[in-house]
């Protein structure tokens, strides 16, 4: 299973970044890491480089709240990503929020899964879970 | 092997000159264009390539002015951009960017495509291409195809497409430019194409040494300019010709993610000279809002464009400069970004020395960072009126035979 992932925006979080890619590795995944800085069109290029069935973007920093909102509108331009599992997770707003809004928000932007400061190895665990039920169906 | 002590006979063969340089001596020569170049050079410089073995005779031609391609990619950020890269590095000029996907919206060129590359994909991915593609290539009409993508589509790209040849993938498995295998291809195709030229291929007679590109051999030479000129850095090179204008720039002078171990990089645009191409000169030229501003600022009219006069050839000469500082900036900008405001030098080279006073230059270049850059920015304009650049180059390059 091979899954693209890095920071999305203006966010230079490393560290988080770096033990996504080796939990993911851990697990047997196969991981195309973008680092930080990663521009939304780059995440969708690089799963359509690379036949990705899973796009894993993580922000620390809030930033993804604004790119999240380009989401719908730029996979739309593709034309066989369909059936890529969105998943995002980090510290995904500026300041607090109530989780269940922004988790609503931000599927309503296009994703599959939101891990709204959820720690790496539980969101990776709903991850597994989503691929099994869609394995399922 | 290290060069010997044995003088070297120099020879660089232009759309409109031709440079012929000795340790002692250098000379330029206009072309004759009713001979044989060979025949013009024996003409013009006989004496001087009879003192000289074939051995320690080096030549370099830009005069065909370079190749064309059209790339097929899968996505702008990987594929297609790395692609670009590597083909304007090479000294190829493209013509258009297609992305896959999308490839039925397209339309055909109508010239015949020098080359097309196809590309797309890491190894481990494959079915990237299917009839779309066969289909379109079917309809174009080009000399040589080479496909650079995931390997696991070579076999099927090889089964339906007739003379293809496939390259290891530009994109490795972290999806990083993977530039050697392309860019040697696209060098030779483009060496190939100069000694598959008639006039160029008797040019043997008289060396035994491979004929190189020009754009080729003056990329060489920056790494060693500081040895001629007090250059600082960062700085552009410009060589502006009759047929085309080449610009060598460093690469800390671009932002790009894309990792090379190149130090320079270069561009050249075919169809911007003042001789040859002087018509496409004229029509960018028109379609640039600024120049009739500029044109008013050098007291002429657009009539000049009609004139043939050594006033109406500088006029172009300056118009080239300022184009192609269009074509690098922000406004206009053709491939590359580069950071104007942060180079300190700007050197020019080619048969502009031999047009242009340095204040003719540098008014030219301050025009441009005002009305462009609204910029006060004055960088130091050298002029290599001497060919020293070339031969800087053409030593370099025989040093490494």
């Amino acid at each position: 299973m091979k899954v693209v992932t890095g920071v999305v925006g203006n966010d230079i979080h490393v560290v988080a970044n770096r033990l996504i890619d080796l939990s993911l590795q851990a697990r047997g995944y196969e991981v195309f890491n973008l680092g930080v800085n990663t521009h939304l069109e780059e995440f969708f290029d690089a799963a359509v480089e690379t036949g990705a069935e899973v796009l894993m973007i993580s922000s620390l920093n809030g930033e993804a709240e604004g790119w999240g909102r380009e989401v719908k509108l730029l996979k739309a331009k593709y034309k066989n990503l369909d059936d890529l599992i969105m998943m995002i997770g980090g510290n995904l707003v500026v300041g607090s929020g109530n989780t269940e809004d922004i988790v609503a928000r931000y599927k309503k932007y296009g994703f599959d899964l939101v891990c709204h400061q959820v720690d790496l190895n539980t969101g990776l665990d709903l991850l597994q879970d989503l691929l099994e039920e869609r394995c399922k169906s | 092997m290290v060069s010997d002590s044995k003088e070297k006979l120099l020879i660089d063969v232009g759309s409109t000159y031709f440079k012929v340089s000795t340790a002692a001596t250098i000379e330029q020569h206009l072309r004759d264009f009713n001979k044989d170049i060979l025949d013009d050079l024996r003409s013009k410089c006989g004496e001087i390539i009879s003192r000289f073995e074939k051995d320690d005779v080096h030549i370099c031609s830009s005069a065909n002015g370079g190749l064309s391609t059209l790339i097929i990619g899968v996505t702008n950020s990987f594929s297609l951009k790395y692609a670009t890269n590597i083909a304007f590095n090479s000294g190829i000029n493209i013509i258009d960017t297609i992305l896959y996907q999308d490839i039925e919206v397209y339309s055909l060129p109508s010239d015949l495509i020098d080359v097309v590359i196809i590309v797309g994909g890491v190894d481990t991915h494959a079915e990237l291409f299917s009839e779309g593609l066969y289909n379109y290539l079917a309809q174009l009409n080009y000399s040589n195809l080479v496909f650079a993508g995931s390997a696991q589509d070579a076999a099927q790209i090889e089964e339906n497409l007739e003379n293809v040849v496939v390259l290891p993938n530009i994109v490795d498995d972290r999806l990083h430019i993977v530039e050697e295998h392309l860019k040697d291809y696209l060098t030779n195709l483009y060496q190939q194409d100069i000694e598959g030229k008639e006039d160029i291929k008797h040019l043997y007679d008289i060396t035994a040494n491979q004929i190189f590109s020009t754009p080729y051999i003056v990329n060489r030479a920056l790494p060693m300019i500081a040895a001629r000129f007090s250059v600082a850095n960062p700085f552009i090179l410009l060589d502006i010709g009759g047929a085309t204008t080449d610009i060598h720039y460093s690469k800390d002078l671009v932002d790009d993610n894309i990792v090379t171990e190149n130090e320079y990089d270069r561009l050249v645009f075919k169809r911007l000279g003042v001789y040859k191409s002087k018509q496409s000169l004229i029509l960018a030229a028109q379609d640039n809002e600024f120049v009739y501003e500029l044109l008013m600022h050098l007291k002429v009219t657009e009539n000049i464009f009609e004139e043939q006069s050594e006033k109406a050839t500088k006029i172009l000469m300056q118009l080239a400069i300022f184009l192609v500082l269009c074509k690098i900036s922000h406004y206009k900008k053709t491939y590359i970004n580069l950071k104007l405001l942060a180079i300190n030098s700007i050197v020019l080279t080619g048969g502009i020395t031999k047009v242009l006073t340095v204040e003719e230059i540098e008014m030219i270049i301050a025009f441009f960072y005002k009305k462009i850059l609204t910029s006060d920015h004055n960088p130091v304009t050298i002029l290599d009126s001497n060919y020293d650049i070339w031969t800087l180059g053409a030593m370099g390059n025989q040093s490494c035979q």
